[in-house]
């Protein structure tokens, strides 16, 4: 499985399946013109800001940024921001997840739990999460709790709402068989549930994965004291922009990592995954 | 439990069972509250934050932020729509175009799109575009990479049969592949709706100049507690409904897909 497989599912197969033996030229060939068109935008944006064409303070040369954020390897706030965020970050997304797991599987079982949880969830999801910042910092304060509260509230719903539907689909005939060898409640979870579920958990997981980076960004830059969304609002009010897109480059670069090593997991750990 | 009867059960105990457990929250909510075991200051009851839900309705102050939010929003999801359905067909069906934008798309996608709000107003300034550009960006990823999903995975055959018939590209494209791949399409937007309410919301935050976001948060700065829960409670009723009319029109544009 390759990054494409986060854009098409299908789309490596169907290469693959057409031929075989050309296939690295080829990929390559259909993207060079993609490549080409990033280089040419990037010597656009180098040009037009070495030779005054947008006379702007926020228009770095593109060369200013990957040099800003090279000499930030060497140690520097931006990489421990960066570090801070995805701590937080990872420890409320796994919190999101356990509850969402739990939960999801929890209400699909159980129709006395649905009735008195799902309403309650279903009235909470809909709020954009940055609305709940403010209220939440009257109890919470503006530190680590926060933060990784709103993370894991975030990263709760996607995979909360793929668990419950990926229950409800769940073959009755496995249950039941399940049922008719008296097989444990332990046991029927981790050898018939879980399995039959995870496909669909994974994809909550996905879709979580992607959003606990925004969350957590995005709640230090309302109730900033820490990390690289603080750190970007900072160098937007310090007029540094080469430094903010170097953070902003950075976090790319690890968005695109999250995801690759997601998709590489997914695969290992969940071989019988369904194509979709 | 299989999948159908569940399917109807549940939906009947959203609207008939499903009021019981909201209803003995806020009822515990209410009584904590007068009793003196939560702090009224902090946590209001929620009488009172009807209370004050009813002033901001009855003079009228609720219209020109939910307008604000609603029309930027809005806009930026119909716009991320159209560039997110056209370009997903055209990078499906066309193996040039596919090329040349995949690249790009693979750099911009996985960059958390609240970290580009910062960055957005320092380039845009901070201004009505600047939003609109925000909610584009974080809901034409997801329309994007479904659509062009639902079309590649559509059956050959449908395709084929269309070349064979001497079908015009456009008329395929309207006819055959945008139907076919909808619900895929449609599932994308879903997605969609809800990251493009959270940045509008964000952007309006950051920007502290009108909009739901901004009230919230400035409500909170001036520590006025009620009126900030009662400006929430709008965005749930603005997000919920939002939510709601999305399932409608869902099913009334795909209702051969059962459940959501």
């Amino acid at each position: 499985m390759r990054e494409t497989v986060a854009v098409a599912g299908t789309l490596e197969d169907t290469e693959l399946r057409r031929s075989r033996a050309p296939l690295a030229r080829r990929r390559f060939g259909t993207r060079l013109y993609g490549l080409l068109l990033i280089a040419v935008l990037l010597s656009f944006w180098e040009v037009s800001s070495r030779l005054g064409w947008i006379v702007s303070a926020y228009w770095p040369p593109v060369s200013t940024i990957f040099a800003a954020a090279i000499t930030q390897l060497a140690g520097g706030e931006m990489l421990t921001s960066l570090a801070a965020t995805l701590r937080r970050a990872a420890i409320g997304y796994v919190t999101g997840a356990v509850v969402g797991v739990s939960l999801g599987i929890l209400l699909g079982r159980s129709r006395l739990l649905r009735i008195a949880l799902l309403p309650l969830i279903e009235i909470v999801r809909p709020i954009p999460t940055p609305a709940v910042i403010p209220p939440l910092i009257l109890f919470l304060g503006v530190d680590d709790t926060l933060k990784i509260f709103i993370v894991s509230l975030a990263s709760f719903f996607p995979v909360f709402t793929n668990t419950l539907a990926g229950v409800a689909t769940v073959d009755d005939t496995l249950m039941q068989t399940a049922r008719t060898f008296q097989t444990g409640w332990l046991r029927t979870l981790r050898c018939v549930l879980l399995p039959a579920t995870l496909p669909a958990i994974s994809a909550g997981l996905r879709t979580a994965t992607s959003l606990a980076l925004v969350v957590a960004v995005l709640a230090e830059m309302i109730a900033g004291s820490s990390g690289i969304g603080y750190y970007l609002v900072q160098m937007q009010y310090a007029l540094r922009p080469d430094l903010m897109y170097a953070g902003v480059l950075y976090l790319a670069v690890t968005g695109y990592l999250l995801n690759r090593m997601f998709l590489v997991l997914e695969a290992r750990l969940i071989p019988w995954m369904g194509k979709t | 439990m299989p999948g159908m009867p569940q399917q109807s059960e549940t939906r009947s105990s959203i609207s008939v069972l499903g009021l019981i457990s909201p209803a003995v929250v806020l009822c515990i909510w209410e009584t904590a509250g007068a009793l003196g075991w939560v702090n009224t200051i902090l946590l209001p009851r929620p009488s009172q934050i009807v209370q004050s839900l009813f002033e901001l309705v009855a003079d009228g102050a609720v219209v020109s932020p939910l307008i604000h939010t609603v029309v930027l929003f809005l806009v930026g999801y119909c716009l991320a729509s159209i560039i997110g359905i056209a370009l997903g067909i055209a990078m499906a069906m066309s193996q040039v175009l596919y090329g040349l934008f995949e690249p790009l798309v693979e750099i911009v996608r996985p960059i958390p799109k609240s970290a580009l709000v910062p960055v957005l107003f320092l380039f845009l300034g901070i201004g009505k575009a600047t939003m609109v550009v925000i909610v584009v960006l974080a809901a034409v990823f997801p329309i994007l990479i479904s659509t062009f999903q639902g079309v590649r995975g559509l059956d050959p055959v449908l395709l084929e049969t269309a070349r064979t018939f001497q079908v015009s590209r456009w008329r395929t494209i309207f006819s055959i592949v945008l139907p076919a791949s909808l619900p895929m399409i449609l599932a994308g937007m879903r997605v969609a709706l809800g990251l493009g309410l959270v940045l509008v919301i964000l952007a309006e935050m950051l920007a502290g100049e009108d909009g739901i976001g901004f009230r919230v948060l400035d409500l909170q700065r001036a520590f006025q507690i009620r009126e900030m829960f009662a400006w929430i409670f709008v965005l749930v009723v603005l997000g919920g409904g939002l939510m709601l009319l999305f399932d409608m029109i869902e099913r009334r544009l795909v209702p051969w897909r059962g459940k959501t």
